[in-house]
């Protein structure tokens, strides 16, 4: 399935911004990031630090890959397969019936809790990924071309971030719910 | 025509834009009204034993089988840390209450508080490296000092009563309950209240 140029750089740039700054705020906290990884309890305990450390420096690099090689497929599919990895963990524990697992995605002062919100969350990045690997129509850009890219990059970012507030918001509701 | 055109996308992208930056802050604000609003809420600072009061008294058995004497005058202070094997900010904090114990040593006890599966905490107990301090599971003492989110302190002085409490975020926040004891104050507001 082709895309037009100007989606598909548009995916490619809020897929950036997203991984970007999850990269960022990993790193800022890293002792945060490994003890929630911790507790997600898939890794053997020897192997939580070194993937605590390995995974917002694949972040960074999928973020750079994205803005830096364009033409590239690279980003796409390294997002693709980031995606899947992480939403693969959240699947597994949900499975496992824990809904106490904080997310450890980052950002909205963490307090996202891993719920099928978050599963459904992440599919719609999945398919931000496929369209950023589609095929493009090629054609030539003009400027206002850019200022559709900037325009849904900014405000998918932004779509993001609600999403990731709700999400964080959800199980409070939960609470105030079943205690009246 | 074309003119009429660009100057429409422009505008809608300005409005797009507006409204998403709209919508996440009222998101925000609703996550923030669902925290007040909880019957649990420990962000309210007047919930559970006031400051200044005297603490409510709790005999416990901690995980090492030792008896834990809390909210006594024992003539030493205690320093209650409310955690869990599930909290990533807890785990931060533990080389710092480490480091508290062992400056505040002379005056102060480090009681680290926690309540549910008790096979879960006794794994985390030991993997956490933290038989040196005494470790209560009791849901009661939880609910006395309503706590509602983690990790939460509260911190009692010689005599049993309540000289500082809150929920903990950093090294900074867990020193300023010591600031406070100090300086004989509930919170930052009353603080600047009487400068």
């Amino acid at each position: 399935m082709q895309a037009d140029l100007v989606f598909v750089h548009a995916a490619r740039a809020t897929l950036a911004i997203v991984f970007l700054v999850a990269a960022w705020q990993k790193m800022r906290e890293l002792d945060v990031f490994e003890a929630a990884l911790a507790n997600y309890r898939l890794l053997p305990e020897a192997l939580v630090a070194l993937t605590a450390r390995a995974l917002p420096a694949f972040e960074l690099a999928t973020g750079l890959a994205l803005v830096i090689a364009p033409g590239s497929a690279l980003g796409g599919l390294a997002a693709l397969a980031l995606l899947l990895l992480v939403t693969g963990a959240v699947v597994i524990n949900l499975l496992r019936g824990r809904r106490d697992v904080g997310c450890g995605c980052g950002g909205i002062e963490d307090e996202q809790m891993v719920s099928w919100a978050l599963v459904a969350r992440n599919i719609a990045l999945l398919m931000l990924a496929l369209v950023a690997l589609a095929p493009p129509v090629t054609r030539d850009l003009v400027w206002l071309d850019y200022l559709s890219v900037a325009g849904s990059a900014v405000a998918g970012y932004g779509i993001y971030l609600v999403s990731s507030q709700l999400i964080a918001n959800a199980p409070r509701l939960g609470r105030l719910r079943t205690s009246t | 025509m074309n003119t009429a055109l660009l100057v429409a996308l422009a505008a809608l992208w300005l409005i797009v834009i507006a409204l998403v930056i709209a919508v996440f802050a009222l998101a925000r604000q609703i996550g923030v009204l669902y925290e007040r609003v909880a019957p649990m809420g420990a962000l309210m600072l007047d919930e559970g034993p006031a400051v200044g009061s005297q603490a409510p008294t709790f005999e416990l058995t901690g995980l090492s089988g030792a008896e834990v004497r809390l909210g006594y005058p024992s003539g030493r202070g205690e320093l209650v840390f409310f955690l869990s094997p599930t909290c990533p900010v807890c785990k931060k904090l533990i080389p710092v209450l480490r480091s508290i114990a062992d400056a505040e040593r002379d005056w102060l006890d480090v009681i680290l508080a926690s309540d549910g599966d008790e096979a879960a905490q006794r794994a985390f107990y030991s993997k956490a490296q933290l038989t040196d301090f005494p470790y209560v599971l009791s849901s009661e003492l939880g609910m006395r000092y309503k706590v509602g989110k983690l990790p939460y302190a509260v911190l009692l002085d010689e005599h049993g009563k309540v000289r500082a409490k809150g929920l903990i975020n950093s090294r900074e926040q867990l020193e300023s309950l010591f600031t406070a004891k100090e300086l004989g104050v509930e919170s930052i507001q009353e603080y600047l209240q009487k400068a």
